[in-house]
């Protein structure tokens, strides 16, 4: 109903870099954002103009010694009250319109969009790629040193930015460029929010729930990703960024990279991290409570109770048993749990480093 | 009858000419401040004007308290770099805990402790009764008992402050709430206890006006300051229960686990914010709507001159009040509430902004051919206008579903409640103070220092927060105790103006002092009043009323001569038969 408005919105919200309100924008909700923000801006601008001029005015028209009689005494005026409520109403319901218009945009994720989760803990973020299962940290640490060392002096802009872009390699949030993309948004322990300024998006990070948004990024580059609801001690150091990759050969060039492992790495250590990944750990424990699966603490060389084909059967918990039930998961089925374990693709470095690790955690 | 009868009659009134206007009382006998002296007097006084002066210098040293703490806080964000928070603790994270301390305690003080009480408990409590022409309020001892429960909320906070303070931010949000290890019981029940006392001012305030007002006075010829308290009144007995049983559970869920807020035990965080802005949004306008009373009788008063728009100021102090009720959802437009809801709710909010408008707009038209005494007073009204137009308007920002979704969480949103909360609630709570000094303490304050000091807290405080509309929209989220370097520029000018506003209240705290010991006498009607108050001497006696009142015209403001040599506006109709 109010469309013809809009191109005059937009035409108030083309410019690309950061203008002296807003930082510069860089999804496809910007620019809707900043038309909306500019429309109240200007309405708000009218009429700070109008009120402060109107005060001013009558101050120095109005002013008088004490004792003096006042011109008029009228204290009523139909017409002029019912303009200035009519006026704000009619306003203010412009301003709802477009920011409901915009809101609706921004709460309906496409179906094709991709995802990937932000799970938020005091103080850090982990993002989560499902197309392999890549947990990539948000680096916080890293980038507050990178900060520190800046303004101490001990890192020059140059080394600074190369530091920041070795970590971007296994850190931060990555995204094709106008590519629809999907955030799940978690927490793991107290409230956070996940705010990316130049995006315009932020959600809340609640316990128990789990959240979306989404956004198409529209320019290349790397952006800041911040926690806004107040978490304790280090919730200002919560700070990662994103990184909006031009192509989606560069950003699945660079999630191969990122999900491949530091061989250098103990192989208990490459077993947790596979453990954590390809997503062992929503059913097999560390601690001795038996989840969907039974737990891995003490599993090596204890017996297990199992049925194959209808016939019961015991075996112990050896290297050959354990990669026979990742392999082909539905061949023993332990007794007392329901059979549910799904086929996860491991190669079989990860199965022998999955092994090491299950072997790591006692008998 | 009606209640004034029963008061001991000094000077026999001649009953009354003109039914508009008071009779003059002769200045005789003590005053409320003389007429006893002992400590019990003060500590036991049943007398409103009594409770209202102790509720002011407490609230005021309240202020102070809270006033240090946010130029701590300022201070400290002067640089991104732990800067005096390396004083008071040697490591890192103890450092940041200590700054999260330091905002939780100022937001908590300030907005439980000064602003909630200021203008009703403080001014309101002088004021009311005398506004009425009545000799106290209904139930003097129930306001006794709430001003003690004040004290009582006021010590809990102090000793918050010497068992290791709280971190949770004024919000007390779950699950931090639950899980820090800070003092957020004593901290709570401070807040609870300060919850009784501001139903027990709101419930007698609704009794004293329904009941007490004098013969003559209908609803529409009070002066709108009643209409104001009244309003107030009414959301502050229905809105503070909900935030006593929040505050309860929250407790409950602390020390026993219940999990009704908690996610590890089943709860709901979400709900808390539900429960807690359920009360908290209507609490914002128990702060606001009792400042524009006071700003209406400034505004009015000092421009000599009718109150434009009475009904439509008086009418939109009740819409407030019933909108307040249902707009609490804007507070949680990110938290994950659906679509709809929040749709509903940026609807409503909007219906808010419309009486304030409509406010603004009458009092500025009241200014209009009006005859304006731009002294100390007056300059605290005309700043509130203009203050409180910018903190409606960013509030329009904020109701606008897009742009919060950009702007939550952020300085603008700090931005855009100091601008309501200190720039328009405090500055009409010190303008009322300022108005009604004279009446209360008998003393005239210095215009000289006044309107300096008026000025420096103006500039300082628009040097404060216009840079924090400016960062937040730029992207820095609030409750930061470091922040990015390109958000300097804009902290330091922050810090600086804190700086100068602080200059401003010290200067203000000194001249009114300094009244106290030397300032000149004050008339019974120094500004040309013509509310009932004006109508009796400055300080008033202890029965507030030679005599029996009966209701005024209280904008009936061109009857009056001034005498520059007392500085007394009397009025001509009652002046022969004095
Ligand atoms: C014209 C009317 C107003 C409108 C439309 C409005 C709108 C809003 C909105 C939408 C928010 C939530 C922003 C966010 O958290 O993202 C907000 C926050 C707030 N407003 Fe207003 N507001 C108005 C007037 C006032 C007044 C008169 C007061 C107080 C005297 C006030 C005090 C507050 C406070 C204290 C907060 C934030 C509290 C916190 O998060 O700690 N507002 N306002
Ligand atoms: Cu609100």
């Amino acid at each position: 109903m109010m469309h013809f408005f809009n191109p005059l919105l937009s035409h108030w919200a083309t410019q690309t870099g950061p203008s002296f309100w807003l930082p510069a924008p860089v999804s496809n909700f910007a620019d809707t954002v900043d038309g909306d923000f500019y429309f109240v801006y200007w309405v708000s601008i009218f009429f700070l103009v109008l009120i402060t001029a109107l005060l001013v005015i009558f101050m120095m028209k109005f002013k008088a010694p004490e004792g003096q009689k006042a011109t008029s005494q009228n204290d009523h005026n139909l017409i002029l009250e019912v303009a200035w409520t009519g006026i704000p109403v009619i306003l203010s319901f412009m301003m709802f319109w477009y920011g409901y218009k915009g809101y609706v945009a921004m709460a309906t994720a496409p179906s094709n969009a991709m995802t990937v989760t932000a799970e938020a803990s005091r103080w850090l973020w982990n993002f989560t790629y499902p197309t392999n299962g890549a947990v990539v940290p948000g680096a916080s640490e890293d980038f507050n040193e990178i900060r520190m060392g800046v303004r101490d002096g001990s890192l020059t802009p140059e080394a600074a930015a190369e530091r920041e872009a070795k970590v971007l390699e296994k850190a931060g949030l990555h995204v094709p460029v106008n590519t629809p993309v999907k955030i799940k948004v978690m927490a793991s322990d107290v409230l956070h929010s996940l705010f990316i300024p130049a995006f315009r998006v932020k959600k809340d990070c609640v316990p128990g729930r789990i959240g979306e948004l989404w956004f198409e990024a529209t320019e290349p580059g790397v952006y800041d990703l911040l926690c806004t609801e107040y978490c304790g001690q280090g919730h200002s150091l919560m700070h990662s960024k994103v990184v909006v990759h031009e192509s989606q050969e560069s950003f699945e060039k660079w999630l191969e990279v990122a999900a491949s492992y530091d061989e250098t790495l103990p192989f208990e250590q490459l077993g947790e991290i596979v453990w954590k990944r390809k997503g062992c750990v929503s059913c097999h424990s560390l601690d001795g409570s038996n989840k969907v699966g039974p737990t891995w603490q003490g599993a090596f060389g204890s017996l297990r109770q199992y049925t194959e084909n209808g016939v019961a059967g015991s075996t112990t918990v050896d290297e050959a048993y354990i990669e026979e039930s990742i392999r082909y998961p539905m061949k023993k089925i332990a007794d007392g749990y329901p059979g549910q374990m799904p086929v996860v693709k491991l190669t079989d470095k990860e199965i022998l480093w999955v092994t090491e690790f299950i072997k790591s955690l006692g008998k | 009858m009606n209640p004034n009868d029963q008061a001991p009659s000094g000077s026999e009134v001649s009953s009354q000419e003109t039914a508009k206007v008071a009779p003059e009382t002769t200045e005789s006998g003590p005053s409320y401040l003389t007429v006893t002296k002992t400590f019990a007097s003060w500590a036991l006084t049943l007398d409103h004007k009594r409770i209202g002066l102790m509720y002011l210098v407490g609230v005021l040293g309240m202020f102070f308290l809270g006033g240090v703490f946010a130029l701590l806080v300022r201070t400290e964000l002067f640089s991104p770099m732990p800067l005096i928070t390396p004083l008071f603790a040697a490591d890192p994270g103890a450092q940041a805990d200590l700054y999260n301390q330091w905002f939780t305690t100022h937001g908590a003080i300030m907005v439980f402790l000064v602003i909630i009480p200021g203008v009703p408990a403080a001014l309101g409590n002088f004021v009311l009764p005398l506004l009425l022409g009545a000799k106290d309020v209904a139930f003097p001892r129930l306001n006794l008992s709430s001003f003690y429960l004040w004290i009582c909320g006021a010590a809990f906070f102090i000793y918050v402050l010497f068992s290791g303070g709280v971190d949770t931010g004024w919000t007390f949000y779950t699950p931090y709430s639950t899980d820090t290890s800070t003092a957020v019981i004593p901290a709570v029940v401070g807040v609870f206890i300060l919850g009784f006392s501001s139903i027990f001012t709101g419930l007698n305030f609704i009794v004293t006006i329904h009941k007490m007002r004098p013969k003559g006075m209908t609803w529409f010829n009070m002066p709108l300051f009643l209409w104001g308290t009244y309003s107030t009144a009414v959301i502050q007995v229905l809105a503070t229960p909900v935030l006593g049983i929040t505050l309860l559970l929250l407790i409950l869920e602390r020390t026993l686990g219940i999990g009704i807020f908690d996610p590890q035990n089943g709860g709901d965080p979400v709900l808390y914010q539900h429960f807690f802005w359920f009360y908290s949004h209507p609490a914002v306008y128990i702060m606001i709507i009792p400042a524009m009373g006071v700003i209406s009788e400034i505004i009015s008063v000092h421009s000599h001159k009718r109150i434009f728009g009475y009904r439509y100021i008086g009418y939109s102090s009740v819409a407030i009040a019933i909108f307040s009720f249902i707009v609490w959802g804007h507070h949680m437009f990110t938290s994950g509430q659906s679509t709809v809801m929040n749709i509903i709710f940026s609807g409503i909010t909007f219906s808010v902004g419309i009486p304030s408008a409509i406010k603004v707009f009458n009092w500025i038209a009241t200014m209009y051919k009006g005859s304006l005494t731009l002294n100390t007073t007056m300059l605290y009204g005309i700043a509130f206008i203009f203050l409180f137009t910018i903190g409606g308007l960013t509030g329009l920002f904020l109701g606008v579903l897009s742009i919060d979704t950009h702007l939550h969480d952020t300085y603008f949103v700090v931005a855009h409640f100091h601008y309501v909360m200190m720039g328009s609630a405090l500055i009409a709570f010190i303008g009322g103070l300022h108005h009604w000094w004279p009446k209360m303490t008998g003393k005239m304050f210095s215009e000289f220092w006044g309107k300096i000091a008026c000025t420096l807290v103006f500039i300082g405080f628009n040097l404060t927060f216009i840079p924090q509309f400016v960062m937040g929209s730029l992207g820095m989220p609030r409750r930061y105790y470091t922040y990015q370097d390109k958000f300097e520029i804009y902290h330091q000018l922050s810090t600086v103006g804190a700086y100068v506003m602080a200059v401003g209240f010290f200067m203000t705290a000194f001249y009114l002092l300094q009244s106290l010991a030397s300032g000149k006498k004050a008339p019974s009607n120094p500004w040309g009043g013509n509310s009932l108050e004006w109508h009796t001497p400055s300080p008033p006696p202890l029965e507030n009323f030679h005599g029996v009142p009966s209701a005024t015209d209280p904008y009936e403001l061109d009857h009056f001569d001034y005498d520059p040599v007392t500085g007394n506006y009397s009025s001509r109709t009652t002046a022969g038969s004095a």
